[in-house]
């Protein structure tokens, strides 16, 4: 499972149809600038740590075996030492040495 | 599979149903990249272990039902850090 941080809710009004239920949500990777899309099962809010799973298990995380999911938030984490990585990874490389 | 070091517990209470009560690990690989992996074995802060990715992990947990992508697979017994540095 990888750590990412929610940025916010995507819109995305015109879907396929085995695609609803669920919440999408724009998130970044830890340590990284890129972005992606993860299914929201649990009900997250923009600034969460969260763990999200890939592969066959985001299918099954998000309800049934058929949704056709390829990252899918699993879980909320209590408590992640770094605050604000992503914004500058040099910084945050430094405090998380330190911590 | 991977070797990989157990860096420190995660709690994680609102989670999926998918994921139950299992524990989980941050590990981190030789180049000090971090990741969660789910823990049916017991793994401590500092061991190294060796991981199991994509639908393996599943199988790997014990139960095909539990969603995971990363599954610790057994503590090694003697392992260095000048092994395992990238």
């Amino acid at each position: 499972m990888k750590v990412f941080r929610v940025e916010g809710t995507l819109v995305a009004t015109a879907r396929i149809g085995n695609l609803d239920r669920h919440r999408l949500l724009v998130v970044q990777e830890r340590a990284s600038s890129s972005k992606q899309v993860a299914v929201d099962p649990v009900g997250c809010k923009p600034g969460d740590w969260v763990i999200a799973v890939g592969s066959s298990a985001a299918r099954d995380a998000a309800g049934s075996k058929e949704y056709p999911s390829d990252l899918t938030i699993v879980g909320i984490i209590d408590y992640w030492e770094e605050d604000d990585p992503t914004d500058d990874a040099g910084t945050s490389g430094g405090a998380e040495a330190a911590s | 599979m991977n070797i990989q070091r157990v860096r420190s517990d995660l709690v994680a209470t609102e989670r999926v149903p998918g994921l139950r009560d299992k524990s989980l690990r941050v590990v981190e690989d030789g180049s000090g990249h971090l990741t969660v992996a789910l823990d049916p074995v017991g793994a401590k802060t500092g061991d190294f272990v060796i991981t199991i990715e994509t639908s393996a992990a599943r199988y790997a947990a014990g139960d095909y039902a539990i969603a995971t992508d990363l599954t610790i697979g057994g503590i090694i017994d003697h392992w260095s850090e000048e092994h395992w540095r990238a």
